[in-house]
C-alpha cells in the first residue's frame, strides 16, 4: 500500500485538475449560449437574404454552377474542425467520416481548423490547404476559402452540426448541388429584369449573387461546427470533472485506508515492543 | 422646416447584427455605378453594394453604417439592406 503523503498529493493533483476542468466547463457553457445566439441570428439573415436571391429569375443554364464546363473535373473535400482540441472525439468522427469518401487520385482536402490538421497529418492524409477557422465575433471572412475551392467541379463541405447539448453529428454538403436545387425553388414573388432596375445588371448581380450565397453557405456551416464544438467541448469537460471526482473519492477511500494501516502497523510494533520488554524483564526477573 | 414624410420602411442587418428596423425618408449608399439615393416611390431596385457608408435618413438622427460589402433591395417602399454579407 501507498503511503499516505503520497496518496495526499494525489488528492491535491486530482482536485486542482477537478476544479481547472470545472473552469473549462463554465467557459464551454458560455461559449455555447454565445454561439448559440450568433448561429441563430446568422440563421436568419441567411433565409432572408436566400429568399431574395432566390427570387431572382434568371436563365438556370446561364449560372455558374449549372454550367456544363464548370469546374476543374476535381472533388474537393473541406473539412471545418476546431482551432484547438479539448472538444472530445469530434473532430476525429469528422476526418473517419470524410475518409470514406477520399480518394488521393481525384480529391484534394482544404482544411480549416488546426486539430483537423493534426489529425489528418497523424493518419498520414496530405491536404492541399490549410486555413485558420474565420474570426466568427463580427463577421465571417470566408473568401479566401472560397478562392481556393471555387475551382473545383464538386465541393463538399464535411462539418459538425449541433442537434442538442448531449448530441453532436457529423454532416456533408455538397455546394454546388445545395445551390442548383436551392435556386430552382423559389415560388413566391419572382423579381424579373420587367419590373425591378438591376445595377449593374441582372446576370451580374446573379453571378455574384451565386458567389455570396456559396459563401454565407460555407459560413453557415462554420458557426454551426463552431457550435458543435463548444457543445462537445462542455460535454467532455462534465465527464473529465466527473472522473476527477472519483478519482478523488479512490484516493481518499484509500488515503484513510493507509492511515489506518500505518496507525495500525505502529501499534503493532509498540505492541511488539511492550511485549519484547516484558519477555525481557521477566527473563532478567527469572535469572536473579 | 417641416420634416421628409417617413414612407419607407428600411431593414438593415449584417449576419450577426440588426442595424436599424423602422421608417425612414431616405437611403444613401453606393454601388459599382456610383453613389445612389432612395427615396419614398423609388422604382423596385436591387444592387450590390461597395464598400462604404451606408446612411439611413430617420426623424431623429441619421443611422451610419460603415460596410464592407452588402445588398440592397427595394420592392413597394420596402427597403432590405444586407451588410456584410
Amino acid at each position: 500500500m501507498r503511503r499516505p503523503n503520497i496518496i495526499e498529493k494525489d488528492i491535491a493533483s486530482v482536485t486542482t485538475l477537478g476544479n481547472l476542468t470545472n473552469v473549462f466547463e463554465s467557459l464551454a457553457s458560455t461559449q455555447v449560449a454565445k454561439v448559440k445566439n450568433k448561429a441563430q441570428l446568422s440563421q436568419e439573415f441567411f433565409d432572408l437574404l436566400w429568399s431574395c436571391y432566390t427570387s431572382i429569375r434568371v436563365d438556370p443554364k446561364t449560372r455558374i454552377t449549372a454550367r456544363d464546363d464548370y469546374g476543374n473535373g476535381r472533388t474537393v473535400l473541406v473539412l471545418i474542425s476546431a482551432e484547438a482540441g479539448l472538444s472530445g472525439d469530434l473532430d476525429m468522427r469528422l476526418v473517419e467520416t470524410m475518409q470514406q469518401n477520399y480518394n488521393p487520385a481525384t480529391t484534394d482536402i482544404v482544411v480549416l481548423g488546426s486539430h483537423g490538421a493534426s489529425q489528418l497529418s497523424q493518419r498520414g492524409i496530405p491536404y492541399a490547404r490549410f486555413f485558420q477557422v474565420p474570426e466568427t465575433d463580427s463577421y465571417v471572412n470566408v473568401e479566401p476559402v472560397i478562392e481556393a475551392i471555387i475551382d473545383y467541379s464538386t465541393i463538399i463541405v464535411y462539418y459538425e452540426e449541433y442537434l442538442s447539448l448531449g448530441q453532436q453529428e457529423i454532416r456533408s454538403l455538397d455546394l454546388v448541388m445545395h445551390m442548383k436545387a436551392m435556386s430552382q425553388d423559389a415560388e413566391e414573388g419572382i423579381i424579373t429584369a420587367a419590373d425591378t432596375i438591376f445595377e449593374p445588371s441582372l446576370n451580374e448581380i446573379a453571378d455574384q449573387m451565386e458567389v455570396t450565397m456559396m459563401s454565407l453557405a460555407l459560413s453557415q456551416t462554420i458557426l454551426q461546427s463552431g457550435l458543435a464544438q463548444a457543445a462537445s467541448r462542455f460535454n467532455a469537460m462534465t465527464t473529465a470533472e466527473k472522473r476527477a471526482g472519483e478519482m478523488t473519492s479512490g484516493y481518499t477511500l484509500e488515503f484513510h485506508r493507509s492511515k489506518r494501516g500505518e496507525s495500525d502497523r505502529r501499534l503493532r510494533e509498540v505492541l511488539v515492543g511492550i511485549k519484547k520488554k516484558r519477555r525481557e524483564r521477566s527473563e532478567k526477573e527469572g535469572t536473579l | 422646416m417641416s420634416e421628409a414624410p417617413l414612407d419607407l420602411h428600411v431593414i438593415a442587418r449584417a449576419p450577426f447584427a440588426l442595424y436599424y428596423d423602422g421608417a425612414a425618408s431616405a437611403v444613401s449608399a453606393a454601388n459599382r455605378i456610383g453613389p445612389f439615393d432612395i427615396l419614398p416611390g423609388h422604382a423596385d431596385f436591387l444592387t450590390m453594394l461597395t464598400a462604404g457608408t451606408i446612411t439611413i435618413e430617420t426623424n431623429n438622427e441619421p443611422v451610419t453604417i460603415d460596410a464592407k460589402n452588402g445588398l440592397v433591395t427595394v420592392r413597394d417602399n420596402e427597403v432590405l439592406l444586407f451588410v456584410n454579407i
